[in-house]
Formats: C-alpha cells, sequence, structure tokens
C-alpha cells in the first residue's frame, strides 16, 4: 500500500511541475516586462527611461534566462511566497488567503450537497428504469448540466424577485449560514449533481445486474435493504472517482456565482485581476485552481484500491 | 407451422439495415433528441442567413428608441444605445457557431491524431501523449484559457501591427481577427483531450480485430490502415463526442466573451450580452432574458441530441 502511494505521488510531482512551468512560461513570455508593467501603473516617465528599467531589471534578477527564474518562482512558491500583486502591490498570498475560505466553505457545502441530493435521485432513477420517473430524473439532470452557471444565477434572481416581491437581491456574503448562501450554493452545484445523478444511474444499472443482488432478492431480503446495503455500496467507488471532475466544475462555476451574486472569493479575485491584466495574481489562482483538481485526483488514485480491493490486485498484476 | 418456413424468406428479402438507419430509427423516437436536434437546425440557419434577414443591423444604433421593451418593431427590444437586440442575438449565434464548429474541428484534429498514434504505436508514444492529456484535463480549462487570453493577447496584438507597418494591409489591423484567433487557439488547446482519449480507446479495442490482422498480413502500410479501417470504425463514440463537443465550445465561448476575454465588443456575442444586460438587469430584464435564454436553449439542445445520439450508436453501452 505504501509502495503504491509513493509512486503514485511520485508520478504526480512531474505532473504538476509541468502544469506550473507551462502556466509560468505563458505569463512570462506573453505578458512581457514586469517592471515596464509595474511602472505604466505608477505616476512619472520610468517606464520609458530604458537605462532605469534595466538597472530594476538586474537588481531583481529578471535578467536571468527563464529556467533560474522559474526556480526561483517555485522556491518561492515553497515558501508561501507568490510575489506582490502588479496593482496593488499587496501580496498575493495575503490577497489569496481573505479570499480562499470564502470559495472553499462553498466548495465543501456543493460537495456535501451534491452527494446528498444527486446519489438518492440517481439511485431512485436506477430502480424505475425507463420509467417515467427516470426520465424525468434523467431530463432534469441533463437540462441542470447544460445550462452554464452565468445563465441560471441572473435568471433565478430575476424570477424570485418577480415571484415574490419584497425579497431582498441574494448579493453578497454573510458566511455559510446565511441565508443569501442559498442561491449561489444551488447554482453551483446544478452541474456537479448532474454529474453525479447520471453516474449513480449508471454505476447502479450495472450494479442490479450482478449475482449478488439477485441472490438477495431471491431469499427475500426486503427491496430497500438491498438498495441500501447491496447495491450502495458497490456504487459508490465510481462515484468517487468523479471528485476530481466535480472539483473542475466547481472551480469554473465558482468564478461565474461569485461574479453574479457578489461573494468576495477566489473566482471574483480572478476577474478583478483579469480586467487590470494582474499576471501574479492570475498565476497565483490558476495554480491554485490546478492543484486543487490535481490533489483531488491523487486522493482519487489513492482512495480507490481501499474501496474496491478488485482494482488494488489488478494493478499489483499489471 | 407455415409460418415458421416463410419467415427465413421474407428476412432475405428486406434489405439489409446499415448502422447509420439503424441508429437514426433509434434516434427518431427519442422525442428529446429530435427537438434538440429541430432547435439546432433552426439555430444553425439563422447562422447562415440570419444577418440577410433582420430588419436591422446588429451596429445601428437608434438614440431615441433607447432601452425599450419588447414590442413588435423590435421583438427582444432594444439596448442602451438603441441597437436591436434580437438582431444582436441573431448575429451572436453566428458568432457562437462559427467559434464551436471551428474550435471543434481543430480540437478534433488535434485529438483524433493524437489518441489514434497513442493507440496504434503504443509506448512510448501512448504513455507520454495519455500523461499529457491528463495533465490538460486536470487544469480547470477556464482559468487555463484565461492565461493563455492575458498573456498572449498582446503579443499577438503587437505582430499584427508590425506586419501592418510593413505590409499596409488593412488586414492586419482587422481586431476581430485576433480575437478570434485567439478564442480559437486557446480553446482547442484545451478541448482535445477528450477525443484522444476517446480514440485511443477505440484504436486499441479495434486494433486487435481480425481485420486489422488481416490487413497487416497483406502489407498495408500503418497509414493506410489507419484512415481506411481505424478511424471509420472508431466513428460513432467519435460523432456523440463531437455533438457534445459542438455544444461544450458554445458555452465556453460566451462564458469567455461574458469574462471580457472571448470575442470582444461591438461584435456581438451572447456571452457579452449577457454580461452588458446583468449590469442593467433590475430595470431592463429583455436585456439579460434574451440572449441568456437562447443560450441556455442552444445548450439544452446540444445536451439532449448528445444524449440521444449516444444512445442510438452505442446501443449496447447505453442500457
Amino acid at each position: 500500500m505504501l509502495r503504491y502511494v509513493a509512486t503514485r505521488f511520485a508520478i504526480w510531482i512531474p505532473s504538476v511541475l509541468l502544469v506550473m512551468m507551462a502556466v509560468y512560461a505563458l505569463a512570462f513570455y506573453g505578458a512581457g516586462d514586469p517592471i515596464k508593467l509595474i511602472f505604466l501603473r505608477a505616476p512619472g516617465d520610468v517606464a520609458y527611461n530604458p537605462e532605469r528599467i534595466e538597472a530594476i531589471r538586474e537588481s531583481a534578477g529578471l535578467n536571468k534566462p527563464f529556467i533560474e527564474q522559474f526556480g526561483y518562482y517555485v522556491w518561492n512558491l515553497l515558501q508561501g511566497d507568490f510575489g506582490n500583486s502588479l496593482n496593488s502591490g499587496r501580496s498575493v498570498w495575503a490577497m489569496v488567503k481573505a479570499a480562499a475560505p470564502v470559495s472553499f466553505k462553498l466548495a465543501l457545502c456543493s460537495i456535501i450537497l451534491t452527494a446528498l441530493v444527486a446519489i438518492p435521485l440517481g439511485m431512485i432513477a436506477a430502480l424505475n428504469q425507463n420509467r417515467r420517473l427516470d426520465y424525468i430524473i434523467l431530463g432534469s439532470a441533463l437540462f441542470l448540466w447544460a445550462i452554464p452557471a452565468y445563465v441560471a444565477g441572473p435568471l433565478l434572481m430575476v424570477g424570485l424577485i418577480v415571484l415574490l416581491p419584497g425579497v431582498n437581491v441574494p448579493y453578497g456574503w454573510g458566511g455559510v449560514f446565511d441565508i443569501r448562501v442559498l442561491l449561489p450554493l444551488l447554482v453551483l452545484s446544478f452541474q456537479p449533481i448532474a454529474l453525479i445523478i447520471r453516474q449513480t444511474r449508471a454505476a447502479v444499472i450495472e450494479v442490479l445486474s450482478e449475482d449478488f443482488v439477485r441472490t438477495a432478492r431471491a431469499k427475500g431480503v426486503p427491496e430497500v435493504v438491498v438498495a441500501l446495503k447491496h447495491i450502495l455500496r458497490p456504487v459508490l467507488t465510481p462515484v468517487v472517482t468523479q471528485l476530481g471532475l466535480i472539483m473542475i466544475t466547481i472551480v469554473n462555476g465558482a468564478i461565474f456565482v461569485e461574479l453574479v451574486f457578489g461573494l468576495p472569493g477566489l473566482g471574483r479575485l480572478t476577474v478583478k485581476a483579469l480586467t487590470n491584466s494582474d499576471y501574479p495574481v492570475i498565476l497565483a489562482i490558476t495554480l491554485i485552481g490546478s492543484f486543487l483538481v490535481m490533489i483531488s485526483n491523487l486522493l482519487v488514485d489513492i482512495l480507490y484500491p481501499l474501496l474496491d480491493p478488485r482494482a488494488a490486485d489488478a494493478k499489483r498484476s499489471r | 407451422m407455415s409460418t415458421v418456413q416463410t419467415q427465413p424468406a421474407i428476412l432475405a428479402d428486406e434489405p439489409p439495415v446499415s448502422l447509420w438507419r439503424d441508429a437514426w430509427y433509434r434516434l427518431k423516437r427519442n422525442r428529446l433528441a429530435i427537438f434538440g436536434l429541430c432547435v439546432i437546425l433552426l439555430l444553425a440557419f439563422v447562422a447562415l442567413f440570419g444577418p440577410y434577414l433582420t430588419p436591422y443591423d446588429f451596429l445601428s444604433q437608434d438614440l431615441e428608441a433607447r432601452n425599450q421593451a419588447p414590442s413588435l418593431a423590435h421583438l427582444f427590444g432594444t439596448d442602451d444605445l438603441g441597437r436591436d437586440v434580437f438582431s444582436r442575438v441573431v448575429y451572436g449565434t453566428r458568432t457562437a457557431f462559427v467559434v464551436a464548429v471551428v474550435v471543434t474541428a481543430i480540437a478534433l484534429v488535434i485529438g483524433t491524431g493524437l489518441g489514434a498514434v497513442a493507440g496504434f504505436f503504443g509506448n512510448p508514444f501512448d504513455r507520454v501523449i495519455m500523461w499529457l492529456t491528463d495533465i490538460t484535463m486536470s487544469v480547470p480549462n477556464l482559468l487555463l484559457v484565461v492565461v493563455i487570453n492575458a498573456s498572449l493577447k498582446t503579443p499577438i496584438a503587437q505582430w499584427m501591427e508590425a506586419r501592418y507597418l510593413e505590409t499596409l494591409n488593412p488586414f492586419y489591423r482587422e481586431t476581430v481577427w485576433i480575437d478570434f484567433l485567439l478564442v480559437f487557439g486557446s480553446m482547442a488547446l484545451i478541448s482535445w483531450p477528450p477525443y484522444a482519449r476517446l480514440v485511443r480507446a477505440q484504436v486499441l479495442s479495434i486494433r486487435s480485430r481480425p481485420y486489422i490482422t488481416a490487413a497487416q498480413a497483406l502489407g498495408l502500410s500503418n497509414r493506410i490502415i489507419l484512415t481506411r479501417y481505424v478511424i471509420p470504425n472508431a466513428l460513432g463514440p467519435l460523432i456523440v463526442a463531437v455533438s457534445a463537443g459542438l455544444g461544450t465550445a458554445m458555452v465556453l465561448e460566451s462564458a469567455f466573451s461574458f469574462l471580457g476575454v472571448g470575442v470582444n465588443p461591438p461584435t456581438p456575442s451572447w456571452g457579452n450580452m449577457i454580461s452588458d444586460g446583468l449590469r442593467v438587469w433590475q430595470h431592463y430584464p429583455h436585456l439579460l432574458a434574451a440572449p441568456a435564454a437562447v443560450l441556455g436553449l442552444a445548450s439544452v439542445a446540444f445536451s439532449f441530441l448528445g444524449d440521444g445520439l449516444n444512445d442510438a450508436l452505442n446501443p449496447r453501452g447505453s442500457k
């Protein structure tokens, strides 16, 4: 087991490094000279004085080759230093630290909500396969999957105001237990819920044809017990493997949901950095987002043999 | 007993049902999929001919008729500059379709190529290509496009400006091309992995079939085996993936325009219309509702069609 985790980890590290390098290279070659970018925003005409610029570049080590600067960047990252914002001069790490809790709480709630809503619905759909209830659940899942967050959010907001006059616009952040969190949370969970409903349904249908389900039914185990005891357990394994994909939809969705509902999280920080071309911030958030997804994938890789011992055997024999 | 005897005769009389006719038969019975197909055909028609049919130009401003509610003269009302929202939505359909088709085509070529090579030639190509696929899929695609857009816009704009000064060809001054180049390029760069995975899996399952062994025994070159035998047989699942991919690309395009990194105004795109409408939706909800509803409809239509195609083309996998 330990060896398996170690190899997973050993494969994982170069992947993370490659992503970091690609993103860093884009900013390095595309964004242009950071010193010039800083002074273009500052008062005075330093930006048009090549000698001063060159001197500052040299003192900051920005004339070194790409690999050396990248190594320096990674080294600083490991110590929690993401550089400074071009726009405000604040430390990017401080900005991220202020915004991250909002996004993380929202993401966690969204994952819990998804699990609570989608797994039962997926099971119900599968147990009523090809009946009306199945079609309704499956159709709704397809519908939820296709509706982008920046369409669902505003339209729900308009609907809420029109249907319930006197209700305040759910705008802003007051913590997880604030009533205003409901709508953003719902919109953020639409796509994950749709994904897990379909995944659960497919998994349950596959398990239904297994011998142990037929045996359980044959010896007269009540249908509810069969569903909860015999079917749910093997179904959870393929569902858990979707964690990485769910993370991607949540990270993507958060950008829009936070913008539409005015939540001060990482998503809104991204948009703000984007409109200001604040490269260090964009770089940091992209890396954090990718890291989240990659660590979810690693987690799934490590957990998978624990959940499904057959997979561990298959991997060992390979 | 006589019926039993006649049955083989009836079967022999019937023309053989091809895979495609069979699939079409199954698709026809799926009402949601047919609904999706109709919506997509309608939108495609609008994208092709719409700009010639609308009563107004998407740019023409009528400052005396600003922010009007929907009426017979302006089906979806007018925006803050007095531009006809219906015409803009129609033109936005064209933008969405162009981006979706071109991006999917590029991604399909890259993905099919890499996936076929990985599956057909095996290691070490397989390992490297699948590694790249996994990595590309594990980066949140929106963030990656944001980075690509933010960083490559300036160099490309500078390059175009330099070309213009060199040649004085007004073509290079057209900023629309920069937008489209960036949007196409960055979106294609994140859209190819699903195709690569799919094609690789298909190739791996097809490679071991007897007809491939026969072709190899005949001494056909790898290129011919790939293009004549492997790719056509992998087509079914690929069509499903393309249908889903078109919808995804369309939604992505409007997502980027919504964030301001996609197609820039004044070229209408559903995304930037939604983001404009979002600022004033409490006063003029139609500015938000019209593009949002059309985008939602298009996305749902592709989703339904893709699902129906999946059931129709891969009958074994669905049930």
